[in-house]
């Protein structure tokens, strides 16, 4: 596994503390798994996404990603409606591992309030997070 | 973490790197940076290097060691020779397993016993209660002082043997264990592991050594493998996890231990081990298992659910603790479950191979409804949903050595039709190919299957002629002072035939007796077995009759035919040892430094120990005479009566002077078949040498009793027909053929020596007395050069020498002059055609229309009768075919 240093966690994103990112792209955002949640996983083998169209509440399961020992739930960061999902993730759901941040991203989402997106963490207090044992 | 176990290699774990997880109070490594998928497919193409060290390891010794073993142990300690191991369960009174656990036995009065890390200290104090009832016995937890390693996967063999050397490595039989050094340090060798693959070993060695052992196996390349891979390697290989698949479920219910599908190997019942701990309980299990298995449920409250691996047909993964449905019934759940990765492969049968892309599989094992079978759908639940999964007889197979190979869950293929449209078109394409195959084997090859020979003209010619499609059952009749009597007219021309046949071969071998209504080799042997059975029994009619009380033979995997061997045509005729439960057959021991040849002495003392009631020389894959007459003296001497047979298949046309002949020798029975050495159709023969007055001609009257009406009714007449003119060329041209026979392959095998390839056998004897030589090109690799070989016109077979593991780790190539010396080749030619042979097998060259040329000068046959006065005869009978 990687030591805390040489995770990534790129400034631009806002991050919840379950480890899922945000990514504000217009009126959407996109979500997917920090470099972090992936590294503690391990080898990602299944990929469990939502429909499209669906409304999630925050907090509420999102996906299940699943690797070769363990199966992990992904919360839904901020209330909104599923727009899209990366299909890719069901042939190669590897993406998660080998690109946490582009093109392993899970899902994109119309948010309820748009403006819920600067109630998440920031990349530095996230990452203080992941300094303080995540 | 204090508080946790560390082995002897966990410094080397945390300097790698590993992720380490708390197992069973161990700290151990879950993964290095690499992770569980890339483990796991290291292992299947490579090699995999584990820390197995955290296994609980009891050495248990002294004189009640054994009464031991066998009360505590479900298997049969007793059958355990020095040298092996067995896998065994540690059963309770009810039936459950209190663990599962592997027995080795490297020295005679020692025994090691590698149980789990979790079940250690529980397993120890319930062996040391139990021990109070036993007395001399001594027990000692060497887990603190001797260290484990496994290093399992294709590359294993290839890592090893260069660092112990071709000798060193256990037999290639699974299970099999010896002492080797290892750089100078001492260690115990298994061929043992956890992952399913054909190619494993497990190390045992003092703890100190063990860093030093581990980084040398990372230095020669082997991956290392933590407990995460260990896991899905084992789910693929269907083997069985304590806690799992054995032990308690999660619901606290004990598993039977014959719902585990291995509990056919670890459990025995055998009347040697009296009463041992759970044995009332185990017997009512398998009792209704053997039920089970024949669709019979009458018994199925003894074993109602089984161990059965499933593949999901859906996406989504299965984990254990999952239910299980069939409808809207419940019938079980999942015991282990997860996706693990594979390689993908292209190509059908030997053409297999791995593609380098890789897959992903959701698979696993459950504990479900003993009524299910292989191809029934259930249903999993998983989080709500229901996923289809079917049950599976496999996931991985291991008898393709080196590789393990996935099987895949493959929707069933067409069979693809091969010729439509008019029976006509589809004659006149069989009769072209024929012609062309024909042609090719004929005129352009290059034939050097020692088994096999092409027939003189006179002799096809004769094989085709009228008796051909006829009939004619005899047998003697005491009434009519043992005459022939025919059951069908028109029989006087082929009872003559065989009247002259019989004298042929009787000179030839230089015996009493001939059996020749034996249309093939393997029945010549099933003939004998059978007659020797039926001689055994002939005082008592009415009882059940006994078996053959023990065979020695040739090991299959040092030449011995599946003729001689329990899996082909002894399976019948030969008793079940009570002591190891196996088919009571011990092999010839061999020289270490040449494993082609029979060890005299170490052999006196096998015969002397097991007593053979018959001894069966011959072999497949024969470099060298067998100590036929050695033997005898022995057993003479000793006064032990046994029966000799020399199965002499491969070598019945050099009987003579040149190489040996096996009545003069002392072989009571010499069976063959009549077309490799011999110039003969394709038949069998038995030959025999009593008198009338002595005992044992009983047993001949024995084979001729079982030959008809035991083995034959229709014993093919044209063939008959064409074998008695080979016995006539046979008898004619014998010494210059046989000569030329040995020549020629003493020439041959220095020749490739000379170009540079690995000639097995005794360089004193320039490596072979017989028509066959043995080459040794690269491990796992002669199925290929025996192909490229096919490529350029020369036929020859891919062997497995007797240090590899089964024929498709083949690393040798089987090749005999006999046929191509009968079409004149010299030792001159058969130099040249070395050289060939190097070019394709070294050089990668493909040579075809070269050896197409070299063909044109060996095309007409030699050793038989091409006088002119039988040409009009020849010709009156090929307008007859």
């Amino acid at each position: 596994m990687k030591k805390i240093e040489e995770i990534e966690v790129p400034g631009e994103l806002r991050y919840t503390p379950d480890h899922e990112w945000v990514r504000p792209e217009g009126d959407l955002v996109r979500v997917g798994l920090t470099d972090y949640a992936q590294d503690q996983l391990g080898d990602i083998v299944y990929v469990e996404l939502p429909s499209v169209g669906i409304h999630i509440a925050q907090g509420a399961v999102f996906a299940t990603v699943e690797s070769v020992k363990s199966v992990s739930d992904c919360l839904m960061p901020l209330s909104g409606a599923i727009t899209a999902v990366n299909g890719a993730l069901a042939d190669n759901p590897a993406l998660l591992n080998e690109s946490p941040y582009g093109d392993g991203w899970m899902i994109l989402v119309k948010p309820d309030d748009p403006a819920a997106v600067s109630q998440l963490l920031t990349a530095e207090s996230y990452r203080a997070r992941l300094n303080g044992g995540g | 973490m204090s508080g946790l176990f560390k082995t002897f290699l966990h410094d080397k774990h945390v300097s790698l790197g590993a992720t380490m997880v708390d197992f069973g109070s161990w700290h151990m490594p879950l993964q290095y940076h690499s992770g569980i998928v890339e483990e796991h497919l290291a292992t299947r193409k490579s090699a995999g290097l584990f820390d197995v060290s955290h296994m609980g390891r009891f050495i248990v010794r002294g004189g009640g060691a054994l009464g031991f073993l066998q009360h505590v142990l479900s298997n049969n300690a007793a059958a355990l020779d020095t040298g092996f191991a067995q896998y065994t369960m540690i059963p309770d009174d009810r039936g459950g397993a209190l663990d599962d656990a592997y027995l080795y036995r490297f020295t005679p009065d020692e025994y090691l016993l590698v149980v789990n890390a979790a079940n250690r200290e529980a397993d120890w104090s319930y062996f040391n209660e139990r021990l109070s009832l036993f007395r001399e016995v001594r027990m000692e937890d060497v887990s603190g002082t001797m260290a484990m390693l496994s290093l399992q996967g294709p590359s294993s063999r290839a890592i090893l043997r260069g660092l112990v050397g071709p000798g060193g490595l256990p037999e290639p039989i699974r299970n099999a264990i010896r002492s080797a050094s290892i750089r100078g340090k001492k260690v115990w060798i298994s061929r043992t592991g956890y992952t399913g693959e054909p190619l494993g070993f497990e190390f045992f060695l003092a703890a100190a050594d063990a860093p030093w052992l581990w980084d040398l196996f990372l230095e020669k390349g082997a991956v290392p493998v933590g407990l995460g891979a260990r896991d899905t390697l084992r789910l693929e290989a269907g083997l069985p996890l304590f806690g799992h698949e054995l032990g308690k479920d999660p619901a606290g219910e004990e598993i039977p231990v014959f719902a585990c599908p291995l509990a056919r190997f670890a459990v025995s019942l055998s009347p040697l081990k009296r009463e041992f701990v759970g044995r009332e309980a185990l017997s009512v299990q398998f009792a209704a298992l053997k039920k089970i298995q024949d669709e019979d449920f009458s018994s199925l409250e003894d074993l109602p659910r089984r161990i059965m691996p499933f593949a999901l047909r859906e996406k989504g993964i299965a984990r254990a603790g999952f239910r299980v449905f069939k409808g809207a019934e419940e019938i079980g759940f999942v015991t282990s479950g997860t996706m693990v990765p594979y390689w993908n492969t292209a190509g059908t049968g030997l053409s297999t191979r791995f593609t380098g892309e890789r897959g992903m599989r959701a698979i696993g094992m459950m504990l479900v409804d003993s009524r299910l079978k292989k191809d029934d759908p259930v249903e999993i639940e998983i989080r709500g949903d229901q996923v289809d999964a079917v049950v599976v007889p496999y996931h991985l197979r291991s008898d393709a050595p080196p590789y393990a190979m996935p099987i895949l869950q493959r929707p069933a293929e067409e069979p693809e039709k091969s010729h439509t449209g008019a029976w006509q078109d589809k004659t006149f394409d069989l009769l072209e190919r024929a012609l062309q195959n024909t042609l090719w084997r004929q005129n352009e090859c290059i034939n050097l299957i020692p088994s096999e020979q092409t027939v003189s003209p006179m002799v096809r010619r004769l094989t085709m002629m009228d008796p051909a499609f006829r009939y004619a059952e005899h047998r003697s009749l005491r009434s009519y002072y043992d005459a022939e009597v025919f059951y069908y007219q028109g029989t006087d021309f082929i009872d003559r035939v065989e009247v002259l046949l019989k004298e042929e071969i009787t000179r030839y071998l230089g015996c009493r007796k001939v059996e020749p209504r034996v249309i093939s080799g393997q029945m010549a042997n099933a003939v004998v077995f059978s007659g020797l059975v039926d001689y055994l029994n002939k005082g008592d009619r009415k009882m059940e009759p006994r078996r053959i009380r023990s065979v020695l033979n040739n090991h299959m995997i040092r030449g011995g035919h599946l003729s001689a061997q329990p899996m082909g045509a002894l399976f019948n005729f030969v008793r079940i040892d009570p002591r190891t439960e196996k088919p009571a057959v011990v092999n010839f021991p061999v020289m270490e430094e040449n494993p082609y040849k029979i060890d005299v002495e170490a052999t006196c003392r096998v015969i002397d120990e097991s007593r053979p009631e018959l001894i069966i020389f011959g072999k497949s894959m024969v470099l060298h005479r067998e100590p036929v007459r050695e033997i005898r003296d022995f057993l003479q001497e000793q006064e032990i009566e046994t029966i000799v047979l020399y199965d002499m298949a491969h070598v019945l046309g050099l009987v003579g002077p040149y190489f040996q002949e096996p009545f003069a020798e002392g072989a009571d029975l010499v069976t063959g078949s009549t077309h490799k050495t011999f110039f003969g159709t394709q038949r069998g023969v038995i030959a025999g040498n009593w008198r009338e007055e002595e005992k044992l001609y009983a047993l001949w009257e024995s084979v001729e009793n079982r030959t008809f009406p035991g083995g034959v009714s229709n014993h093919h007449l044209g063939t008959l027909l064409g074998l008695l003119v080979a016995a006539y060329e046979m008898n004619c041209f014998r010494d210059a053929y046989q000569q030329a026979v040995i020549r020629n392959a003493k020439a041959f095998a220095g020749a490739l020596r000379d170009a540079g390839l690995q000639v097995a056998g005794d360089p004193a004897v320039s490596f072979t007395e017989t028509h066959q030589v043995i080459v040794k090109v690269e491990y796992a690799r002669a199925v290929e050069a025996a192909r490229r070989l096919e490529a350029s016109n020369i036929i020859c077979n891919y062997q497995a020498a007797p240090d590899e593991e089964g024929f498709t780790a083949a690393g040798a190539l089987r090749m005999g002059v006999q046929e191509m010396t009968r079409f004149g080749m010299g030792p001159e030619d058969f130099r040249s055609l070395a050289q060939c042979i190097h070019d394709v097998v070294v050089g990668g060259r493909s040579i075809r229309k070269e050896v197409t040329a070299f063909r044109t000068r060996f095309l007409t046959m030699r050793y038989c009768f091409a006088e002119d006065r039988f040409a009009d005869l020849m010709d009156k009978l090929h307008r007859f075919i």
